[in-house]
């Protein structure tokens, strides 16, 4: 997961987490809140009653020994002062029932017994609990509200500042890390930001870049001009020994070791030329554009190999399920490639052994298969084999110095063509080759 | 014939000069650019050889030169820089032929003898071999006036490398390089000659005994022609 998308997750769920918490105890608050405020209202009142009976004699209310009661018309409210014959002494607030007329109506109710001139008097007032809870609702709704337009509004932000915040740190890794195609980085361009974590992370991934660069370019320049330089002694060497062999004066027997200084020369030719071949393909000095079908391509590879099977016996079949025209390729590298794999199957094959090639639609892909039953490859061998001058065990009696398949590879990965391998040792292995869209006509 | 070898390898220059002098060429050698400058400007040749990389001169500037004034010369172009570059522009600018280095002897020659057949027109180049007759410029192998059309391409190249350096030993490294020269791969042993020479004598014999086609043994094989 993405760290944006991580921050952004942390911060919608941690606020709705809190919000949600708040609004859940919102009707608790506020009927605190209503209690409290509601209690005080009628020792307020009873307060005021107090005094009035104080100051104005308790006639002000009871008048020969009739009863006050007062309630306002909608009856949320209502007092009311009698005499008072019970033994205890109330002074409580609680939530009571009332008749008052018909209606039957909860009260928030303050009892409160007072003595005046030796008689006990009752002073009831009550509030009805409706018009008290009845902010409730509203009061909690409209505190919803605003906590999530609130809330909105902060993610926004968040979203907004974590998006600006964090662009440079995208901008590299789109750049540097995934738009760097390795051994081809392209020139640096700074990512412009104030946070000094970025800074300090895009330097570093420069300069390690550079670095990375620098070594390699020096591996291709090293390979490109030693096999350069070697040229020209096997050449001189090679023009040596032709001549001294065209010699008539010199006897069979050191013609012999003339060839056999032949044979080595070539050895040592073919790697350099390999080599030489491998760093051209590196450093992308061949044209890719050549036009050819795969069964062309084939039926070439073909007719310069065919001969190489007779030795063992081994049979060749070409299945051209489907064929198509490649374009954009580098027809000799391609010849080569094919060369290369098609000869590691005769090469590493049993005596009557066969080799199939098809061609194949898999999945939207084009496919190329190799299929031999030779010695195969091991497991542990596998992810070595197209390392430079890695033997296997199995190929080591056969004429080779390892750069049959790092040439393979090189030519696979110019054209950005696929390798599959897959192998069982005594088996067989089967090569697949699967090219990309763009090299389809 | 003569030939101005232009090569700043005295080594190689030297061995390209007893070579080709074996062959009947008559050579001068330039070991440095302007030395060869100063002789395309005087002299006439039939072949100029051409090493692209020389110390004083740029290669190709080398070859406008004695273009101008060696019009009708043959160029072939001898390079250890294997640059494709290279070779289609020395291509574009009226070379005859390009051999990167290293390069088998033989095949310079057979380079310039095909430039020859080229550039002098040699219609009907045929060679009498036995009962066989090869015509090196159709390409086919006639007995008694019918193809043999069994023979391959690559087997028909072989038979007329052969023929080209007619009574000689030619190895097999020198018949390999000759028509897989340009393949790449990691097989530096391929007795794979042997092969092809058996399959051209099966096929030959089906008409007639092809004695002529001769292993030389141990070495390499050979086309005896009796002149």
């Amino acid at each position: 997961m993405k760290l944006k998308t991580k921050l952004t997750l942390f911060n919608t769920i941690s606020k709705l987490v809190i919000v949600t918490l708040f609004v859940a105890l919102l009707p608790v608050l506020i009927k605190n809140i209503n209690r409290n405020y509601t209690d005080n209202r009628l020792r307020k009142q009873r307060d005021k009653v107090l005094q009035t009976v104080k100051a104005l004699g308790i006639q002000y209310y009871i008048q020969n020994g009739e009863s006050y009661a007062g309630y306002t018309p909608i009856k949320d409210s209502y007092v009311s002062l009698d005499e008072d014959t019970l033994a205890e002494n109330l002074d409580t607030i609680q939530n009571e029932e009332r008749k008052v007329e018909t209606d039957t109506i909860d009260y928030r109710i303050l009892s409160h017994n007072f003595f005046v001139d030796k008689k006990k008097y009752l002073l009831e007032i009550g509030i009805s609990l409706d018009s008290v809870n009845e902010t409730t609702g509203p009061l909690q709704n409209i505190a919803f509200e605003i906590l999530v337009g609130m809330i909105i509004l902060t993610i926004a932000a968040d979203q907004l500042y974590s998006t600006y915040v964090l662009n440079p740190l995208s901008l590299i890794i789109k750049t540097k890390l995934k738009g760097n195609k390795f051994p081809n980085f392209g020139s640096y361009r700074e990512v412009k930001t104030s946070t000094s974590d970025f800074q300090q992370l895009d330097l570093s991934i420069h300069q390690m870049i550079q670095t990375i660069e620098s070594t390699f370019q020096k591996e291709r320049e090293f390979i490109s001009n030693a096999s350069h330089e070697l040229m020209t002694p096997i050449s001189i060497l090679q023009s040596k020994i032709e001549n001294m062999f065209e010699q008539e004066d010199i006897a069979d027997e050191l013609k012999v070791r003339l060839l056999e200084m032949q044979r080595i020369l070539n050895r040592l030719k073919s790697i350099t030329k390999t080599l030489l071949l491998i760093s051209q393909i590196e450093n992308d000095q061949f044209l890719k554009e050549d036009k050819i079908t795969i069964s062309e391509l084939l039926q070439e590879v073909y007719d310069e190999i065919s001969i190489r099977l007779q030795d063992k016996n081994i049979s060749y079949e070409l299945q051209v399920n489907n064929d198509w025209t490649l374009v954009n390729v580098n027809k000799f590298l391609l010849f080569n490639l094919l060369f290369n794999l098609v000869n590691n199957a005769i090469k590493y094959n049993r005596e009557d052994g066969k080799i199939t090639i098809e061609t194949l639609k898999e999945n939207n892909n084009f496919v190329v298969k190799i299929i031999d039953t030779g010695l195969g490859i091991s497991e542990t061998d596998l992810p070595y084999i197209f390392n430079r001058f890695k033997k296997l065990k199995q190929s080591l009696q056969q004429d080779s110095f390892g750069l049959g398949l790092p040439i393979v590879k090189s030519i696979a990965d110019f054209h950005h063509i696929k390798i599959e391998v897959e192998s069982e040792v005594n088996v067989g292995s089967t090569i697949k080759l699967i090219f990309g869209q763009e090299l389809i006509g | 014939m003569n030939v101005l070898i232009i090569e700043d390898e005295k080594a190689l220059a030297r061995e390209l000069e007893i070579f080709l002098t074996n062959y009947n060429y008559v050579c001068q050698v330039c070991y440095d650019g302007t030395s060869a400058s100063e002789h395309v400007a005087v002299n006439l040749y039939d072949f100029i050889l051409i090493d692209l990389g020389l110390p004083d001169y740029e290669g190709l500037d080398l070859l406008k030169e004695a273009k101008r004034n060696n019009p009708d010369a043959a160029y072939i172009i001898l390079t250890a820089r294997a640059e494709i570059y290279d070779r289609i522009k020395g291509l574009d600018m009226g070379a005859d032929d390009y051999l990167a280095k290293p390069f088998s002897l033989l095949e310079l020659q057979s380079r310039m003898q095909a430039i020859t057949r080229r550039k002098f027109g040699l219609k009907n180049n045929v060679v009498e071999l036995g009962d066989f007759l090869v015509n090196l410029t159709e390409r086919i192998i006639t007995h008694n006036n019918e193809p043999v059309t069994a023979i391959t391409k690559k087997e028909f190249d072989l038979v007329a490398y052969l023929i080209l350096h007619k009574n000689r030993t030619v190895t097999r490294n020198q018949l390999s390089e000759h028509i897989w020269g340009s393949i790449i791969n990691d097989d530096y042993d391929s007795n794979y000659i042997d092969a092809h020479i058996k399959n051209i004598r099966k096929k030959l014999n089906a008409h007639a005994p092809a004695d002529w086609l001769e292993t030389v043994r141990g070495l390499g094989y050979k086309v005896k022609i009796n002149t």
